[in-house]
Order: structure tokens, then C-alpha cells, then sequence
């Protein structure tokens, strides 16, 4: 156990004192985050909609495909973003390599699929005379789809945050896309990985300190969330 | 998109003529993944088993604990299991730090929360009185967790895709305690990384990354069909009861 308590011994005092290296890094892995999160939020909820209540063919291919998406290996997403986006490539003139807004593009691509595929199940999962009975009462494709929103409320919001932790942990995508730059595109997980190659171990902890007690929030969150959702469904089977 | 085409076409060949480099990767993947999948097995089916038969104080705190495992970050696996192992960590006597073996552990514990997450899903997720039942008959706690395992089987080998699909997938922690030697220790995964240290050689890059894609819809696609072959199964168990 030595090792580790003389690297605590270094690491606890740079989260303490507030490092401005690693406040930099906690402020843009925030960024990511929230923003990769939100866009791909506001993308993927019309195509979770439209895969749990659209009534097209092939829906259930499209189903199966969203559902697919989640075992993406993000190594493979960043290679593919690397193809499309290195100077040759067709994505090239835009000069997105290496920089943060490619992190940006690579995080948001990566939050989708847990957007699409969980809120789709969770919307599919809603007792099913709920929606019938809406539509039978006249209810318009928005006024359906808010209605479905309110209903799986708990179950998008679990999508959202699992979307977050993988913004907040997601290292291969971000290494490959934004090239790892010290100080400048670097999250907790990729700045991990950089000071390991380096072999500051102690600065290497201290990311990953801040990095799991991050975590550790958004998983909280999600417990609160599940715990309340047993009351909701509750009191819907009295109402009924 | 005739780039991205370009080197598709190029990469087709060093995957049909078997690149040794590549084949090495494909290799390590493929162990990385039967031992570390299995390891987490053993350890994890008595504990998913526990916490979704058992009935004990704390059950729930511990299954929400188990679900919050599931978003482990690998590289802060990687990192503590590094200064475990490193020469003056508590297990540096053993000596295997950037080794195989090292990526074994690694991948077993990133794998271990999806299997002790999703089998207590999988049993709860069963009508509620098969199990009441079995145990009204007087089945044992071995008889009644056979019982459980064959039963949630469809949600089981899900877990076990998820399981798997990490341990090929996840670079974080490979990278760090692996170190990522080529030819050692590099799986498919992490050598498709590699390549980016060094504005890769791209019609390697391209190959490897068709190769990873390839191995996790084999890998997927295999334990699909045995997950879906639980039908005769249930229903010999149906007519016998």
C-alpha cells in the first residue's frame, strides 16, 4: 500500500489547493459535458420519439439499430471521425482535427446513442393503453409526444445521465480526435492517460480523484431518481 | 468520399493476407476477452446471484452500488490498479505491471460491474411467483440459484454481451497498465490508438478498425444466438413442473 499513500500524499494537496492546471481541465470536461450532452439531447429525442411512437417500416430494424449503437467501441467512433476529418478526407478543408471543437462533435456523436436507444425504451415501456387512449382522443403527433416526454420522464432523464457519464469518462474518442493537448482539449479521462504516459503518477491520481467523485454525483443522482421512480409508478397504479 | 474509400481498398488486403501484426492483435482481443469475461463470471454470477435472490438488510444500497459501478471510468481502473502493481505497490511483488496478465485484471474488473449490475436485474425481472414457488417446494439456495440462472438466461447473456463487448472495446485502462506494447500486451482496441501517436499508417488504421468491428459483432452475434435458444429450454422446464 506505500505507493499509493505517498502518491495520495501528493495528489490530495492539487486537488486542494486548486491547481489551475486541473481547474482548467474540471472547467472544459464540464463544457464537453453539458455541451455535448444538450445537443445530443435535442437530436435524439425527436428520433427516440419517432422510433418508440412512429408507426413506418422498418421501424423495428431502426430499433434494433439504436439499440446496436450503445456497443460502439468509442476507439472505433474516434478512428472513423479521424478518416473523415484528417486533412485528405472529405471533412478535411473544415480543419476540425485536433482542435476542441472536434471534442465537441466526437462527445456528442458518442452521448447520442444512449439518448436514441434508452429514451426509446423507456417510452415503449409506458402501460399501454396510455397512448392508445390518447390517440383515440384525438390527440395531435406534439401533443402525443409531450404527453410520452412527461410520462417517461424518469426513464429520459436516466438516459441523460448516462449520456453525461460518458462524456465524463469517454477517453479513446477525444485522444484520437483532439490529439490529448496539454492545456488545451484535454478532459479528466484524457489528461489521465496523459500524465500516466509521462509518469506523474501523482498528478495522474489527482485527475482521477476528481474524475470519480464526478462521477460519483451523477450516479447519486441517478439512484435518487430510480428510488423515486418506484413512488411515481406507485402512485399511477393507485390512480388507476 | 472516395478518400474514405481509397483506404478501404487498401486495408481489404492486409486483413485477407493475414498482416501478422494485425493477426497479433486480433489474438490478444480475442484472449483479453474469453479470460477476462470468464473471470468475471466466476466472481460476479454468486454475487449478482446474492443480491438478486438474497434477502438481506442493505440489499437495495448494495444493488444501487452495483449500479453505479456500471459508469466506472477506465482509466481510473487503470490508474489505481497501476500504483497497486508498480514496484512498491501492495501487489508490486508480483511483477507483472505492462504485462497480459495486468490487461487480464484490468478488463475482468471493467467487465465485473455489468454482470453483478444486470444478473439481479435479469432475476427480478422474472413472474413473481416462479421463484416463491420453488422455494415453497423446498428448494435449496444451490437448487433455487439454477433455477434463476436458467430462467433469466435471456437477461444473463445480455449482461455477458455487455461484459464482453467492454473488455474488447475499453482502451483507458488497457493503455495504462498494459502500457501498450505492440505485440504484447496491444489488443485490438488499444493498437487501433497506437496508431494515432504517430499519424498512423492509415490503411492500418482502417484495417484494424474494421477488424474491432468485425470481432464485436461476431462476439455479439455468437452469444445472440445461444441467448436466443432459451425457448426449449423454459418450456421443457413448463410441462416437467
Amino acid at each position: 500500500m506505500h505507493l499509493i499513500w505517498e502518491e495520495l500524499r501528493v495528489a490530495v494537496p492539487l486537488i486542494w489547493h486548486g491547481n489551475p492546471y486541473l481547474l482548467s481541465i474540471i472547467w472544459f470536461t464540464l463544457k464537453v459535458a453539458a455541451v455535448a450532452t444538450a445537443i445530443a439531447t435535442v437530436i435524439g429525442l425527436p428520433i427516440a420519439l419517432a422510433l418508440a411512437l412512429g408507426r413506418f417500416p422498418g421501424r423495428q430494424f431502426l430499433r434494433m439499430l439504436a439499440n446496436a449503437s450503445l456497443v460502439l467501441p468509442p476507439v472505433l467512433v474516434g478512428a472513423i471521425l479521424y478518416l473523415l476529418m484528417t486533412v485528405q478526407a472529405p471533412l478535411g478543408p473544415l480543419r476540425l482535427i485536433w482542435t476542441r471543437e472536434a471534442v465537441f462533435i466526437a462527445q456528442t456523436i458518442l452521448a447520442l446513442p444512449f439518448i436514441v436507444a434508452l429514451s426509446a425504451a423507456a417510452i415503449q415501456a409506458l402501460p399501454e393503453g396510455l397512448l392508445s387512449q390518447a390517440r383515440l382522443l384525438g390527440a395531435g403527433r406534439r401533443q402525443l409526444s409531450i404527453l410520452a416526454l412527461r410520462e417517461a420522464r424518469i426513464g429520459v432523464i436516466a438516459a441523460v445521465i448516462a449520456a453525461l457519464g460518458t462524456s465524463l469518462s469517454e477517453v479513446a474518442a477525444v485522444t484520437i480526435i483532439g490529439g490529448n493537448i496539454y492545456g488545451y482539449d484535454q478532459t479528466l479521462a484524457s489528461a489521465t492517460l496523459f500524465e500516466v504516459d509521462g509518469a506523474h503518477y501523482a498528478d495522474a491520481l489527482a485527475i482521477a480523484i476528481v474524475l470519480i467523485v464526478m462521477i460519483l454525483i451523477l450516479m447519486c443522482a441517478l439512484g435518487l431518481l430510480q428510488q423515486q421512480s418506484d413512488g411515481i409508478r406507485m402512485r399511477f397504479r393507485s390512480a388507476t | 468520399m472516395s478518400y474514405v474509400w481509397d483506404q478501404i481498398r487498401a486495408a481489404i488486403p492486409l486483413i485477407t493476407h493475414g498482416n501478422p501484426y494485425l493477426m497479433n492483435l486480433l489474438w490478444v482481443s480475442i484472449r483479453v476477452a474469453l479470460i477476462s469475461t470468464s473471470a468475471a463470471l466466476v466472481i460476479g454470477l454468486p454475487l449478482g446471484l446474492a443480491l438478486g435472490l438474497g434477502r438481506f438488510r442493505g440489499r437495495r444500497t448494495l444493488q444501487i452500488l452495483a449500479n453505479a459501478s456500471l459508469a466506472l471510468p477506465s482509466v481510473v481502473v487503470g490508474i489505481a490498479l497501476l500504483l497497486l502493481l508498480l514496484p512498491g505497490g501492495a501487489f508490486g511483488s508480483l511483477q507483472i505491471e505492462f504485462t497480459l496478465p495486468a490487461v487480464y485484471i484490468a478488463q475482468a474488473i471493467l467487465a465485473l460491474p455489468y454482470i453483478v449490475a444486470l444478473t439481479p436485474a435479469a432475476i427480478q425481472g422474472l413472474p413473481p411467483g416462479l421463484l416463491a414457488q420453488a422455494r415453497a417446494l423446498g428448494a435449496g439456495r444451490v437448487q433455487l440459484s439454477l433455477l434463476a440462472l436458467r430462467e433469466a438466461k435471456i437477461g444473463l447473456l445480455a449482461a455477458v454481451i455487455a461484459a464482453a463487448g467492454a473488455t474488447i472495446a475499453e482502451v483507458g485502462a488497457v493503455v495504462i497498465i498494459g502500457g501498450n506494447f505492440e505485440g504484447q500486451d496491444q489488443t485490438l482496441a488499444s493498437g487501433l490508438m497506437d496508431q494515432f501517436n504517430y499519424t498512423g499508417h492509415q490503411p492500418l488504421v482502417t484495417a484494424i478498425a474494421i477488424m474491432l468491428l468485425a470481432l464485436i459483432l461476431a462476439m455479439a452475434g455468437v452469444l445472440t444466438v445461444i441467448q436466443q435458444r432459451t425457448g426449449g429450454i423454459r418450456l421443457r422446464f413448463r410441462t416437467a413442473a
